[in-house]
């Protein structure tokens, strides 16, 4: 019979594993790996904050020093998700406070976060270390100077994107003069001014400061001050780069950035004026990451700058940079490895600017390491994305935008079925899709025959049928994720595919067929899927049972309904299905 | 052209629609008034055995997209919520450069552009442009046309042939909708009164 070790050995081993994947597979090991996992896991990721309850989590994990929690929706970034739909952040941390006093860590996405969470965070975590809000809404400056305040041990802040109410930049200054901890600082999402000599005193008291991002607020006369005061910086974002050509200013930003010797990665650049880019130009053959999405410059001046960036390996940026911007990059930047395109006339009818399919093929062709992709344009070609996919089989996030829905070839009129199709059948690795133009359901005949490994796909005005949901519902094995806005996508292949439903994280349909009687037989046939019906267009019983509901989230779940849901939204459960019936 | 105003029930079909199917027209509107999303009809087109009778928009033409109102700033995003899907943040950036862009330069003043701004044609220049929103009955989504290219209906046929297929173009009927909120048929003035007084155009199935 085999000796077993001893648990403090098997924790000893356990605390090398990060991975939740390698925690969760020791964990189904034997009764006793599953108690000696649980109380020494650390850090726990929860994708849908309605997937489990803080309750259960801090009854299995009791332990737990770093949460992470992602809550809307990602189409909440577009505006479909309605106001009050969820995602609430107070639960957990009043659940938390209690249970964790030693948490250190929050980091969260797409969550409603109140000052009243803030405080209670400050007030109740004592070594409390890190707080990132991406994309998170709900809370003022007020919050903040809470944190500010009370948080002795802070390392990082980081407000990347979130909305925020800006009452004033007074919260910046309730750091004490004491605190010398501070790593990082994001502060570009907020609109008002700090105290630039608050700012100016917080810099020069943490010198483990790597990360700073200023926010528009900060004027680029103001930036050597900071620059100086930190030249290990690592990450720097700009304010407004822009002001009146003044020699002495430009000679002060180069000075300062020459006495940067780490920085790696840049960003901010609002209302930038070009003549101020070459400022950077001493630092930038370090660079690996820039971040110019914000800067409404033109191609010329964005290649003069792109070309001293030997070493870039993330570029973010306008469609201003066109396809001779791309050419260019895709000489200088051989290590490039994720390229982002954004639209800078999004709404306009014509194109405003010479950015077209050409761009990312050349960049494809060009750049040998580049696997991760997200390109806004308004034309697109079977032939341009085959040569695409032949180019770069690597790719392992391919996200594609054409601005006008349902755009087909513009060459030769037909849907890029097979442009696509080239895409998942040549990268074996993709991850990540993101489709649009004209497509009918043989694109998913060919996802579902060939993207094993996608794990999160997005659609939208797209296929004919229901055979084209089922393609991609009985095919995509790795499926985690999966968002539809207005596809003729009805019921049958959700129905057919229930059990799939569970194996994934979670489902989101809007503006499809999917009636509403055919919502509550999903929601009654699967008791561990939340099968949830939003509609702001009144109760659903209100209008006949074969009327398409407006939008419908299914995720997973092990909480059961939620509690806390706003009136334009409706569990199907058995309950519910008894009642409403 | 007698115009009639009423809502109109709509007749069981498989897909069973809201007693709220009303005109596609009139559906933007009330979508743009009450917030809500992009409305079922719309999205699917061509509804078949349906009659759909003509009728006015119930609303004025107003625009109801001042910044501020609800959580979409951009006044420049018609027809579809969520299109091209960019993040607020990103939003407030195009806007920016949008009215730059009116302005006729991409940076500020203090430093010209090397580039004159020509070439790739990011410049200015614009402002002469007349975009005017097309709509095909039973298409969900609304193009739109830059009229300040056509200098006669021949061409802007031809252009809304090739947006929209030409077998359809010629089976439909170009009326348009004037300053004073009365819809009418194409054609019928001379091309530079048409420019001056057009707000939007759509093509109707003949027959109506």
């Amino acid at each position: 019979m085999a000796y077993s070790f001893p648990e403090e050995v098997l924790e000893y081993v356990f605390a090398f594993l990060s991975s939740d994947k390698d925690r969760n597979a020791v964990s189904l090991v034997c009764k006793s790996w599953y108690e000696i996992e649980r109380w020494c896991r650390r850090r726990i990721f929860i994708g849908n904050c309605y997937a489990v309850s803080p309750q259960i989590v801090i009854r299995r994990f009791p332990k737990v020093r770093a949460v992470k929690i992602k809550g809307k929706p990602h189409f909440a970034d577009f505006n479909l998700v309605p106001e009050g739909w969820g995602a609430y952040l107070y639960p957990w941390i009043s659940a938390m406070a209690r249970s964790y006093p030693w948490l250190e860590e929050i980091k969260l996405k797409r969550m409603v976060v109140t000052d009243e969470s803030l405080e209670l965070i400050s007030k109740s975590f004592k070594n409390f270390k890190v707080l990132v809000l991406s994309s998170c809404e709900g809370f003022t400056t007020d919050g903040l100077a809470s944190i500010a305040a009370n948080c002795r041990n802070l390392r990082e802040l980081d407000l990347r994107e979130s909305e925020v109410e800006d009452l004033s930049g007074h919260w910046l200054s309730h750091f004490p003069d004491n605190f010398t901890s501070l790593v990082s600082l994001n502060m570009s999402c907020l609109g008002s001014e700090v105290s630039f000599s608050a700012l100016e005193r917080l810099v020069s008291r943490c010198p483990n400061l790597k990360t700073l991002r200023l926010n528009r607020a900060v004027p680029v006369e103001k930036l050597p001050s900071l620059l100086r005061r930190a030249p290990q910086l690592v990450e720097f974002g700009t304010g407004a780069y822009s002001a009146e050509i003044q020699t002495d200013i430009f000679s002060n930003l180069v000075e300062a950035f020459s006495g940067c010797k780490h920085l790696k990665s840049l960003s901010g650049f609002w209302d930038v004026v070009p003549a101020y880019l070459p400022a950077m130009y001493n630092v930038c053959s370090r660079i690996t990451s820039l971040n110019l999405s914000y800067a409404t410059v033109q191609s010329p001046d964005l290649v003069e700058l792109i070309s001293q960036c030997p070493n870039l390996k993330c570029l973010w940026v306008l469609d201003y940079i066109e396809d001779a911007g791309l050419k260019a990059l895709s000489s200088y930047c051989k290590d490039l490895q994720e390229l982002r395109v954004f639209p800078s006339d999004p709404y306009g009818a014509e194109p405003n600017v010479s950015l077209t399919e050409q761009g990312l093929v050349t960049v494809s062709a060009g750049c040998p390491k580049l696997q991760s992709v997200l390109y806004f344009c308004r034309q697109m070609s079977n032939a341009a994305l085959i040569a695409i996919a032949r180019n770069r089989p690597n790719f392992i996030r391919f996200r594609l935008c054409i601005i006008e829905p349902q755009a087909p070839d513009y060459l030769t009129l037909e849907p890029l079925d097979t442009g696509f199709g080239a895409i998942v059948e040549n990268c074996k690795e993709l991850r990540r899709l993101s489709l649009s133009g004209l497509l009918t359901d043989r694109v998913f005949e060919y996802i579902g025959t060939h993207a094993k490994k996608l794990e999160m796909l997005s659609i939208a005005f797209a296929g004919d049928s229901d055979l084209g949901l089922h393609h991609v519902l009985s095919g995509c094995e790795s499926l985690r994720k999966l968002e539809i806005r207005d596809c003729p996508f009805g019921h049958k292949a959700l129905l057919a595919n229930a059990a799939k439903l569970e194996t994934m994280r979670s489902l989101w349909m809007s503006s499809c067929s999917v009636s509403y009687g055919a919502c509550k037989l999903l929601g009654q046939k699967m008791p561990r899927l939340n099968v949830e019906v939003i509609d702001e267009r009144g109760s659903p019983n209100s209008r006949p049972e074969t009327c398409p509901v407006e939008k419908l989230y299914v995720y997973r779940t092990v909480a059961g309904p939620r509690v806390d849901k706003p009136d334009f939204v409706w569990t199907m459960d058995e309950d519910a299905a008894l009642r409403l019936s | 052209m007698e115009l009639q105003l009423r809502l109109a029930l709509s007749s069981n079909s498989d897909e069973g629609f809201d007693l709220n199917n009303r005109n596609q027209e009139q559906q933007v509107e009330d979508c743009r008034l009450m917030k809500k999303k992009r409305c079922f009809d719309e999205t699917f087109g061509e509804i078949e055995n349906v009659q759909v009778p003509q009728t006015l928009p119930l609303l004025d033409h107003i625009d109801l997209c001042v910044p501020g109102y609800g959580r979409n700033e951009c006044d420049e995003e018609d027809g579809v919520v969520g299109w091209p899907p960019i993040n607020s943040w990103r939003k407030r950036v195009c806007h920016q450069a949008h009215h730059d862009n009116r302005r006729g330069c991409i940076t500020t003043n203090y430093v010209t552009v090397k580039n004159g701004g020509g070439g790739g044609g990011s410049g200015g220049g614009r402002s002469k442009s007349m975009h005017i929103k097309v709509k095909m009955e039973g298409v969900g989504i609304a193009r739109k046309v830059d009229l300040s290219r056509h200098h006669s209906y021949q061409t802007l046929t031809d252009t809304l042939s090739a947006m929209f297929g030409d077998e359809k173009v010629q089976a439909y009927k170009l009326t348009y909708q004037d300053k004073e909120g009365d819809w009418l048929l194409a054609g019928d003035m001379p091309w530079g009164t048409f420019i001056n007084s057009v707000q939007r155009l759509k093509l109707l199935r003949n027959g109506y």
